[in-house]
């Protein structure tokens, strides 16, 4: 092989084509590869900045380079991916309602692809961007609203009559996705240093998330505040924000959840199924990830119930 | 394991199901009065499966001796099922029975009283209830469960059961050729000397009495020949009929020493009940082991042996956070008591550990790349 760059193109392909990440999304093998290289740096480094690989290049110039290929592999696919999830996933019919006025699907799903498209460059918008990603892929969303729209209890109501979400289901889905899909854009600026639990647990100040809205709506004027509101809000805890729209509570759990999501997970006999086992554990670190401990429980029994 | 000894162990496996049906019909050829052609075929079968199995016994000794494991073998490892589902049925059952048969029979006619003749044919049939021991080894080829624990469990307690009735069986028979009970083959002898004792008191063997003999043995199932001075007086077939369904443990002689008076006495009946009772034990066996299988084993991977297994992956794996299922019924097992505190406490606490830091998470081991950096390095 010639250029480092080939090599490392050459590497990180091969890492891509492990049969230990089936089944996940690209978001997710991106960071299980980046996890490898850091977990293994001790093992790896001696081999790779050897003769035969990146000769005269320290681990940080490698690791870089490997990023910088990793990155590039996974944009080949994640961008276009990205690009027909906006158009063709998430209906922007729900925002005609809310404003109360026509404005062109067309030009909101530009608008929004090319911001999320744009922070997909800054690696700490990719990484929070996972589960977020993973959720609408695999349609964590759906099969949840369609049991809690059956329910009317909690959720709903928080939705419908404290919300006031004037929207019918799946007008309320789309509203879902399109928090999700934006609630990465908290990466948009450099996180500020906060406490290490709030930190552990991914959550921002609420200061912090109302700068980062100012600078949002600037990028997505065609969006209604509520809306960017919200998603800047599931990067609130609700333990210190306890008028968080349910929207953004529910984002911000359905977001965790599908950080490590896989849909077709092999459930060893005498365990839980994934869902279930997920929430239970959240319900009881709810003021760790300052989640909403109600909306968890409803979402519990509905994955109890479905074996999820 | 390598080709050849995964090759082997098949063979083996193969082998336990046909020794099995062998076993079966070795008991059924009797009970349904087959052919003696046919019974000779299955007979020398169960010749080779001994055969075969007591190589197989000698060639694992062997095997564990090299590795200085014998003794964990054979006591550990149910060695001694091996053995004892081999060796003595050998020596003891279908190897002196193919000689005989090889030899061209008369391996009980030499023998003097009636009642030792049952006893010798009973000892030798004794030990044909080891042959139910190899349904262990087909046992432990079922693995119904990936716990290593939850398969010596059902293994140990199925080779305990088995074993257990296996050798209270073979004592009690034993026992019964040592001590003279009233039974079936008691009877059966008074009955076949009372037999002899009335033709000779009645010179029902004089060819004036022939109408009589003719009458009087006809009336008794058991007598199937009548000699005197080696000429057949009464014969309840013709020798065809004999020749084809009649095997020398068939029948035994039964002679008055005063007068050269002989009866050939026919042991079917007394054979058909010993494979009746074989066939009992069997499925008495097969049933156990079934139930030990399907039953009992499914019920100790799901209270013991499944959430230890989860518990584990959860405290070594650091992307595992599957809860423990507790059935609401063992909820008060030991075991779902410590799985409570693992979903309650351990999991949670785990999760806390981990948040925001993915780094030990990763999926992909060292080992799943080392081809690659091989393969990079060679390119």
């Amino acid at each position: 092989m010639n250029s480092d760059g080939e090599r490392a193109q050459a590497f990180v392909g091969r890492l891509l084509q492990n049969p230990a990440l089936n089944g996940l999304t690209l978001l997710q093998r991106e960071e299980q590869i980046l996890q490898f290289l850091q977990v293994n740096a001790g093992q790896l480094a001696p081999t790779l900045s050897s003769n035969h690989f990146f000769p005269g290049k320290n681990w940080q110039q490698i690791v870089s380079l490997l990023h910088e290929q990793l990155y590039k592999a996974t944009d080949e696919h994640l961008l276009p991916d990205v690009d027909r999830l906006v158009r063709e996933q998430i209906e922007f019919t729900f925002i005609h309602l809310l404003r109360q006025q026509h404005v062109d699907d067309a030009k909101l799903a530009t608008e929004v692809s090319a911001l999320v498209k744009k922070l997909l460059a800054r690696p700490e918008f990719r990484r929070v961007m996972t589960g977020p990603y993973t959720a609408l892929r695999h349609g964590v969303v759906d099969r949840y609203l369609d049991e809690v729209f059956n329910r009317k209890t909690y959720v709903h109501f928080e939705l419908t009559k404290v919300q006031r979400l004037r929207l019918g289901k799946d007008e309320i889905r789309q509203y879902i996705q399109l928090n999700m899909l934006l609630k990465p854009t908290i990466a948009m600026i450099k996180l500020p240093v906060q406490n290490e639990s709030q930190q552990q647990a991914g959550m921002v100040q609420h200061q912090f998330a109302e700068k980062v809205l100012r600078l949002l709506k600037k990028e997505l004027q065609l969006l209604p505040e509520p809306v960017l509101k919200s998603a800047v809000d599931a990067n609130v805890s609700f333990n210190e924000h306890r008028f968080l729209e349910a929207t953004a509570r529910l984002s911000a759990i359905f977001s965790a959840r599908s950080r490590n999501y896989q849909p077709n997970m092999k459930v060893d006999r005498g365990a839980d199924s994934p869902d279930k086992s997920w929430l239970n554990v959240a319900r009881r670190n709810y003021k760790f990830y300052g989640f909403d401990v109600k909306m968890l429980d409803e979402l519990y029994k509905i994955a109890a119930e479905n074996m999820w | 394991m390598t080709r050849t000894r995964s090759t082997l162990e098949n063979i083996v496996v193969v082998a336990i199901i046909l020794v099995l049906a062998q076993t079966l019909l070795e008991d059924l050829a009797i009970l349904l009065g087959w052919s003696v052609s046919t019974r000779e075929i299955v007979l020398l079968a169960g010749l080779f499966f001994d055969l075969f199995f007591t190589i197989e016994f000698i060639a694992r000794c062997y095997d564990a001796y090299r590795y200085r494991r014998l003794s964990t073998y054979l006591w550990y490892e149910r060695g001694w099922i091996d053995f004892m589902a081999s060796v003595p049925l050998l020596i003891l059952n279908s190897g002196p029975a193919s000689i005989a048969l090889l030899a061209g029979g008369a391996s009980i006619t030499g023998v003097g009283g009636l009642l030792n003749v049952l006893k010798v044919v009973k000892a030798i049939r004794i030990a044909r209830v080891l042959r139910l021991l190899r349904v262990l080894k087909i046992f432990r080829r079922i693995k119904n469960t990936d716990s290593v624990m939850a398969q010596r469990h059902g293994a140990t307690i199925s080779a305990i059961t088995v074993s257990v009735f296996v050798f209270t069986l073979l004592a009690l028979a034993i026992g019964g050729t040592i001590v003279t009970l009233a039974n079936f083959e008691s009877f059966y002898e008074s009955r076949a000397v009372s037999s002899l004792d009335y033709i000779v008191s009645q010179d029902l063997a004089e060819a004036e009495h022939a109408a009589a003999l003719q009458q009087y043995a006809a009336a008794d199932p058991a007598i199937l020949q009548v000699l005197q001075g080696g000429q057949v007086r009464y014969s309840r077939y013709d020798q065809e009929y004999i020749d084809r369904f009649y095997r020398d443990v068939d029948f035994a002689l039964v002679s008055s020493a005063a007068t050269d008076i002989a009866l050939w006495i026919d042991l079917s009946p007394l054979n058909r009940e010993q494979a009746a009772t074989n066939l009992r034990y069997f499925s008495v066996i097969l049933a156990l082991v079934l139930v030990l299988v399907f039953v009992y084993s499914p019920h100790f991977a799901l209270t013991i042996s499944d959430p230890i297994h989860v518990m584990r992956r959860g405290m070594q794996e650091p992307n595992y956070n599957l809860e423990v299922k507790v059935p609401s019924e063992y909820r008060d097992d030991d075991v779902f008591r410590l799985a409570q505190s693992y979903n309650r406490v351990f999991l949670p606490m785990k999760d806390r550990a981990h948040a925001g830091d993915d780094a030990e998470s990763s999926q992909i081991q060292l080992t799943d790349v080392r081809d690659l950096l091989d393969d990079i390095d060679e390119s």
